[in-house]
């Protein structure tokens, strides 16, 4: 089964189709969606922008992420489901741009980097002045993780442009002219 | 459509008939990179004050200084909003007529001007007393600003979404051209 044929199957879900029927539940799921993306995205750049010095000093690393942590799996998971009704509204036009896959792509190795950084932060009791011997890694992973979340920003947005960006790349313009 | 017969302000006019409104309708990849830098600067306002609005309501980094966050915060959010300004400005000048009678973005400038004097108020009034409650909990008005200021942004958003919903597209058809259709596709 091709990826055109799975979004044209829950094309024709009838959650799907009570997604379409009522004009203003895509733009009200989508603004929820760009909210919840604003309170990942700062839960995420509070965090970096400790690890690299420029806020917070005064408290510990894993202080940090304690406080922001909650806010950013709540809205983790919102911004799944409500992305999960957009998809689900309309399949075809998501699955089938090359935006909507590469953000898929980057949006996991965000969620497995955060998970992965909670861990190692629970039950962390790391005072500031043991802070120094923070591998050095750790801040060029900010930087890393920082730019995969403009890029997934950026590759959302991108989805209603996808030939445009990514001409010739574009599963768009290939299913356009099979 | 009644909507064409009326006439936008002469600035309106000349926004789009300007060289940056013509590059911006022209240009295939400069709807896409403004889009996406506007919708990420957005998210980082919200995002940036909420963090402050939470603090007011008691909701995140209690214990914390009022002043240190607040400090930190505008500064993040100042910077994305003339990010967004400055990408919502061109935006406008692609269909800026377009823009001006559309319902959606005239509410959503008000939001973004009752966003400015709550925030305004706040500064000038209720964060006189912050000494006083800088570490503990914030009194009344503060806890009112945040709300309201949580709910304005809210409501920008909302109705930046509702824009792109609601706009009509301006495609206007040169008069002295006839289309001839009986070829066929």
């Amino acid at each position: 089964m091709s990826l055109l044929e799975v979004a044209t199957a829950i094309d024709s879900t009838s959650l799907s189709t009570a997604l379409k029927s009522v004009s203003w539940i895509v733009p009200l799921v989508q603004s929820v969606h760009i909210l919840m993306v604003g309170v990942v995205f700062v839960s995420i750049l509070m965090t970096s922008l400790r690890l690299l010095g420029r806020v917070r000093a005064d408290e510990p690393l894993p202080q940090v992420w304690s406080r922001f942590a909650p806010f950013f799996w709540t809205g983790l998971a919102l911004m799944i489901v409500t992305g999960a009704l957009l998809v689900i509204a309309e399949p075809v036009r998501e699955f089938m741009t090359l935006s909507f896959r590469l953000k898929m792509i980057a949006l996991a190795i965000c969620i497995v980097s955060a998970a992965v950084f909670g861990h190692r932060m629970r039950g962390a009791s790391l005072s500031l002045s043991q802070e120094a011997a923070l591998p050095a890694g750790l801040r060029a992973v900010a930087i890393a993780t920082l730019a995969l979340w403009v890029a997934i920003i950026f590759l959302g947005r991108a989805i209603a442009y996808d030939d445009s960006v990514w001409g010739d790349w574009s599963p768009a313009v290939l299913q356009r002219v099979a | 459509m009644s909507m064409q017969t009326q006439m936008p302000p002469a600035f309106i006019h000349s926004i789009e008939a300007s060289a940056v409104g013509e590059w911006m309708r022209s240009n295939l990849l400069a709807m896409p990179w403004v889009n996406a830098a506007h919708v990420l600067c957005v998210t980082l306002v919200f995002g940036t004050v909420l963090v402050v609005d939470l603090r007011l309501l008691g909701l995140l980094d209690r214990g914390r200084a009022v002043t240190g966050i607040s400090r930190e915060m505008l500064r993040l959010t100042w910077t994305a909003f003339a990010g967004a300004a400055l990408s919502g400005l061109l935006f406008f000048s692609a269909n800026a007529t377009t823009y001006w009678f559309n319902t959606a973005f005239r509410f959503k400038m008000l939001a973004i001007v009752l966003a400015g004097v709550n925030m305004l108020v706040f500064q000038t009034v209720t964060f006189r007393s912050v000494a006083s409650w800088d570490r503990g909990s914030p009194p009344r008005a503060a806890r009112v600003a945040g709300a309201l200021s949580i709910l304005i942004w809210v409501s920008v958003i909302v109705l930046g979404r509702v824009i792109g919903f609601t706009k009509s597209v301006d495609v206007s058809v040169p008069e002295n051209i006839d289309f001839d259709f009986s070829a066929g596709p």
